[in-house]
Formats: C-alpha cells, structure tokens, sequence
C-alpha cells in the first residue's frame, strides 16, 4: 500500500509540473505528458482494484486541471478522462504477465501508444463537439509527438518507479529479480 | 474476474455514473475548488519557474561576454551578473510602469493579475491569473493588456481564475473593421502549431476586400467584451463560398503574456 500512495504522490506531482512545461515548438507544439507512463507502470505494478482507483484519480485530476466550461457548456465533460484512463489502463494490465517475465520493451511502447490514445480521444471528443472533422498534420504531431516523448521516458521513469517499489518492498509483483 | 475486481469496476462505475450527471455549475465549482486546493503549489511552481528563466537569460548573456573580450573574463562576469539583475529590475519597473499608466488612462475599472501557468492542456489555449473571486473578478469578464484583447474568464475561484484566451477555437468575439462597416465573428484554432497563431474574422462581407495592416476592435455585440478593445491586424483576407475571411495576428503577443489586466466594469 505504500508504494500505491507513493504512485498517487507521482501522479499528483507529475500533473502540476506538466502545468510548467512548456509546449515544444519544434514538435508543432507538442505537450510533454508525464502522468500517462506513471499511471501505465501502476497498471502492472497494481492489481486490479488499485490500478482502477489511480486511473480513477489520475483522470479526475486531468479533468479538473483542464476541462473547459464555456457558458453553459462542458467541452469534455467530468468523467471521461477517468474512463478513458480506465480502460487503457486495463489494457495494459492484461499484458501484466509479460511484464513480470521480464518483458517490459513492449509496456514502453505500449505506454507512448496509450498516451497518443489519450489524446486520441479528447480530440475525436472535441470535434465530435465541434461538430467538424479536422485533421491537420499540427494535430496528428500534437496526437503523436507526446506518445513518442512517453516512449522515450517510459524507461527511465519505470526503472525509476521499479527501484522504488523494490525499495518500499511492493508485495504486488512477483518474481522482480526477473525484471 | 475475482470479487474484488468486480466490486472495483462497480465503484467506478458509479463514481463515473456520478461525474457524467454534473451539469456545467457544478462541474465549474468543482473546478475553482480543485484550482483553489492547488493554489499553493501553482504559486510556487510559477515563481520557481521565474527564477530558473532568470538564471538561464544571465548564462546567456555570460556566453556571449566571453565571446566579446577575453582577457577580463573574470571581471566581467562579476559585473555581468550585476547588470543582468539590474536589467531585470529595469525591466520589470518598465513593464509596471506601463502597466500603471494603462490602468490610469483607461476608461474601464482593471485588476492587475500575473499569469500563473500557461497552456495546460494541448487542445485548449487557456492561461491562470493570480486573480479570483476575493478580487472582484467573475466568469465571462474581459482580459486585457495594454496592447489589446487577451480573451476572457471562464472558471473563478477564490484566489486563481481561468482565462480562456482569444486564440481558441471556443473564445468569440464580436469584432469591427477599422474604417470600414465590416462586422465579423473572431475566434482561434482548433489546432495552432506556433505558440502565437494567427485568429480568424470570420463571417464578413465577400466585398470587404480588407487591406493588410487594418485593425480589427471589439464591437460590443454580445455583451461579455467591450467595445473598442484591438484584436489584432488584417494578414490576409480571402473569399470563400459564402463570406470573407480575414487571417489576423493577434495585437498582444499570447507566448509572452506575464501581466494582464481584467476588466471589472467601467469607470
């Protein structure tokens, strides 16, 4: 349980600096998304419950940090993010066995995958909304640029948050030398 | 699927039942609560980040120094480092003086507020001021520099406050033409690949054959910006099937935004 409220702490933490980072110009403004891989690496280091609350937390906490109410109106409504969090989420903890035997290349893709879905699907939400299909190359560059980033800081991040679930004796997950 | 399991999908079921019933007032008061719970690390985080810009712009200027003369190295990097701070004090009086000069010429009644953060998510082009309910400010006021329309408040909390800005696709605005009849409707893009996009005046004539360089003000129509406040300036225009369109470049720089004012009322 420990090493669970230290990924809620993560995934907190992680939210309000990705309020810091800056858009990256050269990537057609791309955000930098830290909360995805943290809330990804529960999803196998978790069991089911426990990975459902941290997605569950992790998508009210992006809600609440940037949804947009105009007038009368809810762009993305309170809600949705948690299920869209929930749902990959599960995903990636059906590929939990594979994690555990020491396979964890394909969790870092699938993590920059995810993230892409993510945004994915805020942005089919909003032009649902919007009510005209938009798909300029800056869009697919703001859809993919971010998954590519979590890809490339999915190793680093979850052999972070491996040494500190070792360390605060995660009961979680068996056979970790195998990691 | 064990019982736990199950038991946690039925939770989540129903505290996602329970979220998707929320109408836009309580979606608005759960966000000013939940902004208002962060305030403090927001604070902290933005005056944190000011520092660090700070030091990175007098590495810069230590770099270029060196380049410039060599053999006082040493020297002048002491006396770098006194004039990089005085160049950010000379700045910052600049930027207030100005600011206080605009508050006092203009007609309407203007909070001064810092922007907190910028740019939160990748779909909506929003910044947070210092600035909330214990201030006066309320949903749907103005947002302004001394430049020019910066675009409006969505959700209030006590202490920090949401500002839809005017490059988003959602922020419209009623907006006239420079020496012209021409009205149109303002409004951002969906999807922007520079950190200041151009805005669109949608919906004009298709005779307004506009001119590079005219200015595009706040109508009034609408209610929630007052007249007479610049948007930007004419880029391009173009004819499309059903109207004109004219591309502007927004009169303040959204990428640079530090001190905003809102407009609380008229004087």
């Amino acid at each position: 349980m420990i090493f669970f409220a230290i990924l809620l702490v993560l995934v907190f933490v992680a939210q309000i600096v990705e309020l810091f980072l800056p858009p990256l110009e050269w990537m057609y403004n791309a955000h930098i998304y830290i909360v995805p891989v943290v809330v990804f690496y529960g999803a196998m280091a978790l069991p089911f419950p426990l990975m459902l609350t941290l997605a569950a937390f992790a998508g009210l906490l992006l809600d609440a940090l940037t949804m947009q109410v105009i007038g009368p109106r809810v762009e993305i409504a309170l809600g949705w993010s948690i299920l869209i969090y929930a749902v990959l989420a599960s995903i990636m903890h059906g590929l939990r066995p594979l994690f555990i035997r020491g396979r964890w290349e394909i969790h870092c893709i699938m993590s920059g995958v995810c993230t892409s879905l993510v945004l994915l699907s805020q942005y089919l939400m909003i032009t649902f909304r919007r009510g005209s299909i938009l798909f300029t190359p800056e869009a697919w560059w703001q859809i993919g640029g971010p998954g590519l980033l979590a890809m490339l800081m999915a190793p680093l991040i979850f052999w972070l948050l491996h040494t500190i679930g070792e360390a605060t004796d995660n009961p979680f997950l068996p056979q970790r030398e195998s990691y | 699927m064990n019982r736990s399991s199950i038991i946690a999908l039925l939770i989540l079921a129903a505290v996602l039942g329970y979220f998707l019933t929320f109408g836009p007032e309580s979606t608005r008061k759960l966000q000013a609560g939940f902004y208002q719970m962060i305030s403090p690390f927001l604070t902290t985080g933005s005056s944190l980040q000011k520092q660090i810009t700070s030091v990175r712009t007098g590495l810069k200027s230590l770099e270029e120094l060196e380049k410039d003369n060599a053999e006082l190295r040493v020297e002048n990097r002491a006396l770098n480092a006194t004039n990089q701070a005085l160049r950010d004090v000379e700045r910052e009086v600049n930027r207030l003086r100005t600011a206080l000069a605009y508050r006092e010429r203009s007609v309407f009644k203007l909070v001064p507020a810092e922007i907190v953060t910028r740019d939160a998510s990748t779909w909506w082009r929003t910044v947070t001021i210092n600035r909330g309910k214990q201030d006066g400010i309320e949903t749907d006021m103005s947002v302004v520099t001394d430049q020019g329309l910066v675009g409006k408040t969505t959700t209030v909390s006590e202490s920090i406050s949401i500002v839809l800005l005017v490059s988003d696709e959602n922020c419209r605005v009623a907006a006239n033409v420079e020496g012209t009849r021409e009205q149109g409707i303002v409004s951002g893009e969906r999807v922007a690949g520079a950190l200041a996009p151009l805005l669109n005046l949608n919906f004009l004539s298709k005779q307004a054959n506009l001119q590079p360089g005219q200015k595009v003000y706040t109508s009034g129509v609408g209610g929630v910006f007052p007249s007479g406040l610049l948007v930007g300036a004419v880029k391009e225009y173009k004819v499309r099937d059903l109207d004109g369109q004219a591309r502007l470049a927004p009169a303040v720089d959204l990428a640079k935004l530090e001190d905003v004012f809102v407009v609380t009322g008229r004087k």
